[in-house]
């Protein structure tokens, strides 16, 4: 068996499109494919059992026998036994068919059925009726039916959901006994699901095979797992602590304003009478090329430019200079950048890192209270990284560090968030990961979210006003 | 011709200021900088310390500026370029000294009796001056006006770090003192305790000494175990190491860098920390080695001590300041044509943990030097906490240096006093140990002790963990390392 998708568009009854899928599968893989809810990964699946309008590009080498079982298929087929009952028309009690109806449609092999019957214990019910079955016998019945029909290709979407532990431990160890005979494609949404005979995961979103990994790739295989699980998680982004309050600010002021702003280096104008007023709950994005001086009006606002003693900036209800402290004006900040990431060159751990961001250091050196410490486990939760909540931060790799740094900047839930460039540096999977994680903080927070950004594909929703910088030439 | 402060002092206050310095605990320091609020204050200098501290300060909501010679400003020097491009305002000693309220003098020791000279005539009735360190106060015996309050400040780190700890949210530790002869309005220790505070210091714990504390504790570190013994060390490792025919590029960067990663140990967990990271016959060698340092040393270091308590060394010393500095650049550039300095680091991967194994006697000299600079400034009437923080605690810092750019990085980096006391050091310490190091051999520097069975002696390692971990610098170390975790959760 080699199967190969070419840049397939599938359509499902227009209410779904996988579009240009290329993907290929061959006897020696077994497959996990996965994904947010919605993102296709179904759909995916069911391509290989034929279903769906292939509106371009092509499919080939599917085998003749797919064993399917799906919560579609398992529906369509109690829904057929349902439409029989309908059309009776003749004035006796509708049986509907039995279930060693069902499992054998003809040419099974019948001993493996009864074999089957056995393990997942339906003996008593092979003289029910079908349709007579609770969903998780019914679930129990498809799969034996596609465990028995000795297909060239299992197609099994989430055959785990629903089981009782006795029965999904079964089914694993049987799926176990099947690897060598019949390559495997599984739908599975959880990681600790994966059997460990799976050779590969192919991961889905917005009807796009977004990413092919080989299993033995660990570094790969770990970033998928936060990816889905930011993805898929219920956790929201956790409270602010109400002990550790930012103080309240006038609402009838701006967060941020800027008066006819100069920075200059060497003689030289990088920035030249810039006026910028952000208000509250706006939502900003800066752009501009390197040089033009982003980073530097950036930190006129977080107070680390020395210049912002020489310029009239106003930020949080202080003037600038005038007897405030820098911490006094990173308390109303998060802040995130890869400069930042450079400096935080530490060995404090996980916890302790997201921590630091209610104190604005660099490491800690406050002794947290429980309910910070609850808070970070919270966040950490939502991250994925619970497990690691005491590995140095040093010891990370970068993206997850990017991550934990987001996170570390919004703990104190800010006025305002600071993004410079939140993706410089990282690889797709990564950039997806911080963009869904930022995603989730815009959602429902009242901080303002100023973002530098210069790449159409990382966008953030919710986004309304732009200030874009020009590069100015020296000597003008 | 000046006058040594410390000696017009009858005995019993020379102990009593020899023996002063308290650990002040972080709710020590509620008012925060509430002391400097609204006060104006003039730094004079803008070296790296001084650019350092200012920016903190005004960081921490201070009204800073900054005081240059006027040729220094008409010229655009870098002071001058320092200060202006960070955006403080920046004037002549007559423009700003008659305005401020407190006067920081962040030039180096020798320059101190003339800028004080000009400025003291300037300053304002009742005005604070702040030093940051005591060496014109104590060894020159600068009389300042009776309404000036006279204090010190002194974070114990370059001024890189001063920065840079300051910005992560931390601080370096500071040693803070009141010239008890200038406190009219006793009103120094508040001052004193807000500037600690507006430099970051308090997070990182304070040290509340004396003028003569610091200068005798200070100057008896820095000559010895902190520049001194690694500058004598580097030189005698280097040849020894190309004597026996190592290549001359491992053996240049061995000792580079490997004093930076065995003094890390030392940070972490005091001597015993560095020797554990030995293998056991190796720990017992290098204790072996350190005990016949010592005891070659010990006259060596007992001479220093001597000499800077009764004002010897610092009467030689501004004797060279008055003739132009003749000899200390000429040891400067002495050192400069030394082979270890000459060689630049060779292109090879060396491990953390083979600095160690292959440098044992660069441990033992360490080790050597620290207790023995402990030992003798406890000896001569200096507190603990002090004796600790001017040997073993600012060892790695100066280690770091040569980790940069070798001896000319650190004696770049150092005071005009550390530099001038590290040759005068070096020059007594090299004949000392030519006996010693005939009998070295790669094996303790170089190689390693390259055995097949590292097995040793039970009762003969109880002995010498013992030894190690008995030593009175473990037990202070201990204590302070402890109140530096409490605050350094980092670490």
């Amino acid at each position: 068996m080699n199967i190969r998708l070419d840049n397939l568009t599938v359509n499902f009854d227009d209410r779904f499109q996988l579009d240009q899928i290329n993907w290929q599968l061959d006897d020696s893989q077994h497959w996990v494919v996965t994904g947010a809810n919605g993102s296709g990964k179904s759909a995916l699946a069911a391509v290989l059992a034929g279903a769906g309008e292939n509106l371009s590009g092509s499919i080939e080498g599917l085998p003749a026998k797919v064993g399917l079982v799906s919560f579609e298929a398992q529906a369509e087929l109690i829904e057929a036994e349902l439409k029989k009952d309908d059309a009776d028309i003749m004035d006796v009690i509708a049986e509907g068919t039995p279930v060693h109806e069902i499992l054998n449609p003809g040419n099974s092999n019948q001993q493996l059925i009864d074999e089957l019957v056995e393990k997942f214990q339906l003996q008593s019910l092979v003289d029910r009726a079908f349709r007579k079955l609770s969903t998780g016998e019914s679930r129990k019945v498809m799969l034996i039916r596609a465990l028995a029909s000795e297909p060239d290709l299992l197609v099994l979407d989430e055959p785990f959901d629903g089981l009782d532990a006795h029965t999904l431990e079964m089914l694993q160890e049987y799926l176990a006994t099947l690897v060598e005979t019949v390559p495997m494609v599984m739908v599975l949404n959880r990681f600790d699901e994966f059997p460990d005979f799976i050779t590969h995961i192919a991961y889905v979103d917005h009807g796009r095979l977004q990413h092919q990994i080989d299993r033995s790739d660990e570094t790969a295989y770990n970033e998928l797992y936060k990816l889905l699980h930011l993805k898929t998680t219920d956790l929201a982004v956790p409270g602010a602590d109400p002990d550790n309050d930012i103080p309240r600010l006038d609402s009838n002021q701006p967060l941020v304003r800027l008066n006819g702003i100069n920075i200059t280096y060497d003689g030289h104008k990088i920035i030249d009478s810039l006026d910028w007023t952000i208000e509250r709950n706006q939502h900003w994005q800066l752009s501009g090329p390197n040089g033009s001086g982003k980073t530097g009006l950036l930190s006129l606002i977080t107070g680390d430019h020395p210049q912002c003693y020489v310029n009239d900036i106003f930020v949080f209800g202080f003037k600038r200079g005038s007897g405030e402290s820098i911490w006094q004006i990173k308390q109303f900040i998060g802040y995130v950048s890869t400069a930042l990431q450079w400096e935080y060159k530490v060995g404090t751990g996980l916890r302790n890192v997201i921590i630091s961001g209610f104190y604005d250091s660099i490491g800690l050196y406050t002794k947290a209270t429980d309910k910070q410490k609850q808070i970070a486990d919270e966040w950490l939760a939502l991250l994925g990284m619970t497990d690691r909540a005491d590995t140095p931060f040093n010891k990370l790799s970068y993206g997850d560090q990017r991550l934990l740094l987001i996170a570390r900047a919004m703990v104190k839930h800010p006025p305002l968030l600071i993004l410079d460039e939140p993706c410089l540096g990282l690889d797709d999977m990564n950039r997806q990961l911080v963009l869904a994680l930022i995603e989730k903080i815009c959602a429902g927070s009242e901080t303002s979210v100023l973002y530098v950004n210069h790449h159409p594909e990382d966008q953030i929703k919710g986004i309304e006003n732009y200030l874009a910088l020009e590069k100015r030439e020296p000597g003008k | 011709m000046s006058n040594n402060y410390f000696n017009t002092l009858p005995l019993r206050e020379q102990l009593e200021q020899l023996a002063k310095c308290r650990f002040m605990d972080i709710s020590e320091f509620p008012d925060g900088v509430e002391a400097l609020k609204g006060k104006k204050i003039v730094v004079i200098g803008c070296g790296a310390q001084g650019l350092a501290q200012g920016m903190n300060l005004r960081d921490s909501g201070c009204d800073v500026s900054y005081t240059l010679r006027a040729a220094a400003i008409e010229e655009k020097r870098q002071s001058w370029k320092s200060a202006t491009e960070n955006g403080f305002v920046v004037g002549t000693y007559e423009e700003l000294i008659p305005t401020a309220d407190v006067v920081l003098n962040l030039t180096p020791d020798k320059q101190h009796t003339p800028v004080v000279n000009a400025v003291m005539p300037l300053m304002k009735e009742g005005a604070c001056l702040s030093y940051s360190h005591g060496f014109n106060i104590v060894e020159e015996g600068m009389k300042i006006r009776e309404d000036l309050t006279v204090i010190m400040v002194a974070p114990k780190c370059p001024g890189s770090e001063v920065r840079n700890e300051y910005v992560r949210g931390f601080g370096v530790p500071t040693l803070i003192a009141v010239h008890e002869d200038n406190d009219p309005k006793g009103e120094g220790l508040a001052l004193a305790k807000a500037y600690a505070v507006g430099t970051g210091g308090h997070k990182a714990g304070v040290l509340m000494s004396s003028f003569i504390a610091e200068v005798k504790s200070d100057l008896m570190g820095e000559q010895t175990i902190l520049c001194g013994m690694l500058q004598t060390g580097s030189l005698l490792c280097f040849d020894k190491m190309v004597e026996e025919g190592i290549d001359a590029g491992y053996a240049s960067k061995l000792i580079q860098f490997g004093w930076e990663t065995v003094t890390e140990a030392l940070k972490y967990g005091g001597v015993t920390n560095m020797l554990d990271r030995l293998s056991n016959p190796a720990k017992i060698k290098a204790y072996d080695l350190s005990e016949e340092l010592k005891v070659i040393m010990r006259p060596l270091y007992n001479k220093h001590q001597d000499d800077i308590i009764d004002g010897t060394f610092s009467s030689t010393m501004m004797t060279d300041w008055a003739n132009d500095d003749v000899n200390l650049l000429g040891w400067r550039a002495e050192t400069a044509e030394t082979a270890f300095e000459k060689t630049p680091a060779g292109d090879v991967e060396i491990s953390e943990q083979e600095y160690f194994d292959n440098g044992i006697l660069m441990v033992a000299m360490v080790k050597a030097g620290v207790e023995l600079a402990f030992e003798t400034m406890t000896a001569a009437g200096i507190i603990a906490d002090s004796a600790y923080y001017e040997s073993l605690h600012e060892t790695p810092l100066i280690a770091n240096t040569i980790a940069r750019k070798k001896l000319y990085e650190m004696n770049a980096t150092i005071s005009d006093t550390a530099e001038y006391g590290c040759y005068l050091y070096n020059h007594a310490c090299l004949p000392l140990l030519a006996d010693f190091m005939k009998d070295i051999k790669t094996d303790v520097i170089g190689k390693g002790l390259d055995l097949e069975d590292t097995g040793v002696d039970n009762a003969r390692l109880i002995e010498v963990n013992a030894a190690l971990r008995a030593h009175p610098v473990e037990a202070i170390g201990t204590t302070l390392r402890g109140h530096m975790a409490d605050m350094k959760k980092i670490v």
